[in-house]
This record gives structure tokens, sequence and C-alpha cells, in this order.
């Protein structure tokens, strides 16, 4: 458990205090079906290849995992085909700032944190992880806890769903393919696909993750999307609370939430884990000294 | 002591398709419990050739069920839980054995010496270890086995 600077939000708070000590690793010579086999089993979003010596050579994410379901590989296909390289590493005393500006620049979800050697990595930084950190370090905060105290003073200015989701949603019909599914995530770098029915309503949502699955499970790729995607759509309104809709992500273990406007049935934007990562500034007005623009 | 795998092993046991769904392993896995009349925590999953490609244990699939984030659940006050694990076992519910298993599975020979048994049961953190002979499934070696086995040795 991490020391809770009270003052400033991710300021001050170094790798070593976010990240995931489990790294998930597989041979170059492993095949895409144990890749995809790793990510549904320990719940994570890319598989770092490592050579004899347990040195990072690249990273096999879910979204390479898709280009080559879609690319149609064989499952059998080995993960160096598709391996994205090098890894890119941090230290575990680089402050998280300096950290998520990495990610940002290179685009990149995740970091490798680098071990005693080169390219042995000891942890791996991601949003989730991230957030999970400002979940607690919020709840901790000084002065939230003070205020609640005093029933007299409002608790502080929180920010809304709204003010950090992202307002463009990507959305393709049930009957649609997966091939014209994942040609829409590639295209728009989301990372999920509302489902709507014939009347425009959301019946569902298709994942990478359900993608990845539907691979190793040998559905074709011309299979309708409704054949795979996840139902019900986890929503939550653009009003409430982020630190609501962070804490129902974290319960219902989902990655986003769609968003809707004043309860209607219309969606209006996705609020993602990453979304929160990079908003960087807690869940309430009390931390805008570390608050930087997006 | 002269006692090897083949004194010790269950030549009946159930076996689980890879291509099996997790809801159809779990009545398989309830089946066998009640049939033996103890508790059955992990199978050998084969091919339709028949031949071990893995094993899927009650670990595996707690480690599916258990959410990604939930160390941060003891901090969360008016946690609402209502259909919490329905969703987790509806997600989990259109996955596969294939899916989950353990497929670096550590193997034995009839002819396996009880003390090496017991050094790999130690050493590799494991409470079962399927048996082969000529790569044909002929047993399984349960810890609780070996361990009565032990015990008769001890203390006739």
């Amino acid at each position: 458990m991490p020391v809770i600077d009270y003052r400033h939000v991710l300021k001050g708070l170094t790798v070593q205090e976010a990240c995931r000590r489990q790294v998930i690793h597989l041979s170059p010579q492993a095949s895409l079906e144990q890749a995809v086999r790793y990510t549904i089993k320990y719940k994570v979003n890319a598989i770092l290849i490592v050579d004899d010596q347990g040195a990072g050579l690249g990273v096999v994410s879910k979204t390479d995992l898709m280009g080559a379901y879609y690319a149609g590989l064989p499952i059998s296909t080995s993960c160096e085909a598709v391996m994205v390289g090098p890894p890119l590493f941090c230290q575990p005393q680089d402050s998280l700032d300096a950290a998520l500006d990495t990610m940002r620049t290179h685009k990149v979800h995740r970091l490798y944190v680098q071990g005693d050697a080169p390219f042995q990595a000891l942890g791996v930084l991601a949003y989730p992880d991230i957030v999970g950190l400002l979940y607690r370090y919020c709840n901790r905060c000084e002065r939230r806890v003070r205020l609640a105290s005093r029933a007299a003073e409002p608790p502080p200015d929180p920010f809304l769903v709204r003010e950090v989701m992202t307002a463009e949603i990507h959305a393709r019909q049930e009957h649609d393919s997966l091939q014209e599914v994942m040609e829409g995530l590639a295209a728009y770098r989301f990372g999920a696909v509302l489902i709507q029915n014939a009347a425009a309503l959301p019946v569902g949502v298709v994942s990478k993750t359900d993608l990845v699955v539907a691979y190793k499970h040998g559905i074709p790729t011309a299979a309708p999307a409704q054949r795979v995607m996840s139902s019900p759509v986890q929503a939550c309104d653009g009003r409430d609370p982020l630190v609501t809709a962070l804490k129902k992500m974290i319960i219902a273990d989902v990655h986003r939430l769609f968003v809707y406007q004043d309860s209607s049935a219309k969606l209006v934007g996705v609020l993602s884990l990453s979304d929160v990562a990079r908003f960087r500034s807690g869940t309430c007005r009390a931390c805008l000294v570390s608050r930087i623009k997006i | 002591m002269g006692l090897t795998a083949r004194e010790v092993m269950d030549t009946s046991f159930y076996t689980l398709s890879a291509e099996a769904s997790l809801a159809e392993a779990v009545r398989i896995f309830k089946q066998a419990s009640r049939e033996q009349e103890q508790a059955v925590l992990g199978m050998m999953v084969t091919d339709t050739g028949g031949q071990l490609v893995g094993l899927l244990s009650m670990y595996d699939i707690l480690l599916l069920l258990r959410p990604k984030h939930i160390h941060i659940w003891g901090e969360m006050q008016d946690l609402e839980m209502t259909g919490l694990l329905e969703a987790a076992c509806r997600r989990a519910g259109s996955l596969r054995v294939g899916d989950i298993m353990t497929t670096e599975v550590i193997t034995i020979t009839p002819d396996t010496h009880l003390l090496m048994i017991i050094d790999i049961m130690i050493k590799k953190h494991v409470r079962r270890l399927p048996v082969l002979e000529k790569g044909q499934i002929v047993g399984i070696v349960y810890l609780a086995g070996v361990f009565n086995h032990l015990l008769q040795r001890l203390a006739p």
C-alpha cells in the first residue's frame, strides 16, 4: 500500500507505487492461441514476449491479436510474427506523471518497469493500475474526509462523468460482421464498439476481449456482431460524479461505461479507465493544482 | 519402499473436453464429486483424440471469477453487491474449458516412485499428476491419495 500524499493527486507518486508486480510473459515461439488464453486467464490486455534469459523482446496486445484475427492468421501462428517491439520501459523510481507522459507520447497503454538488468521487467504499469491508485488516493484525501465530517459544509465539488468522457461513440448494427466491427475499432482506436438494433437502441458491446475469444473459438469473421457481443450495455449518467462511475467500473470489472444524458436512452459518450487515468486530477476540484491539460 | 504411481493412482477418472463450456465442466465436477463421494477439484482435459492437453482446476475457475480490482474493494463504502456474482458467472459462461485450462502439465509414468511424486508435488505446488503410458492417460495421482498411502506405511 503506497504512502498517500494528501496534497497533490498523483504528484510525487512513483511508478513502483502503482505498478503491478505480476508480468505475464511468453516465449516468441508460443502460439497466438496461448497468448489469447493468457489474456483471458490472467485478465491482461497484453503479453510480454521474452527471450530465454527473460529479456523483453516485444509485446502482443489484444489489438495485435485482433489484427491477426482480422488478417486470417492461423491461431497456431507464433507470437513473434505479430509482436510489436521493443517494449517500452520505465524505471521504478520514475514519477507517475513522467510515466503517463511517456505513455501518451508513444500512444501505448502500458509501460514495463525495468528490473536490475536491461529489458528485464519486474512489473507493468497500465491505466487500470493508475486508476486503482487514484481511487484509493481520493478516498483517503484529508480534505474530503474533513469536509465529510462537517455536515454543514458542502463536499468538494466533484468532477462529473461528462467532463471526462470521450464524447464520441462508434456504433454498429447487430447484423454487421465482426470484420466490419474490427475495421471500426482499428479506424477509431476505440477499445469497444456499441452494438445497436434496427431501432438504433443499444443492445450490446463488442470489445477486443470478445473478439480475441471469438478468434480462439474459431468463429468466422463474417459472423454477425450479435453472436459475440456482451450484454447488457454497462452505462452511467453523464451527471454522475466521476467517483461513482469509477466505482461502478471497478466493481463490475469493466474497462468502460457508455454514458447517457438526462436519463434518456440516447448514449452520448464513453468513459474508459484510460480517460480517467489520463485526466490525472482526482475525482474532485480539491486537486486542481495537479491538473494538466489533456 | 517400492511403491510407484501404479499402486497409488486412481484409474477411474473423469476427463473434460477442451471444447466444453465452463458451465458444462462445473456440472461434470459436481457429478464426479457425487459419484466418487469426495470433492473433485481438478480434472484432466483431453482433445477429441483422447490425448491430454491440459488440466482444469477449481483454482482456474476461481481466478476467472475474481474481479481484477478486488484489492480496492476494501476501501469502498456502500458497496452495491447485488447481481455481481451473477454477472461474473454470466461472463464466464461464454468461455470454454480450453480458454482457461493450464497447459503446462507435469506428467508421470506408472513407474514413477512415490518419493519422486512427493518431491514433484512439493516443489511444483501441484495436487494432482496425470499418469501417462506411451502417451495415453492411464490414471491420475492425487495428493490425498499419496498421503493416505503414506499414512498406512507410517502407522500400519
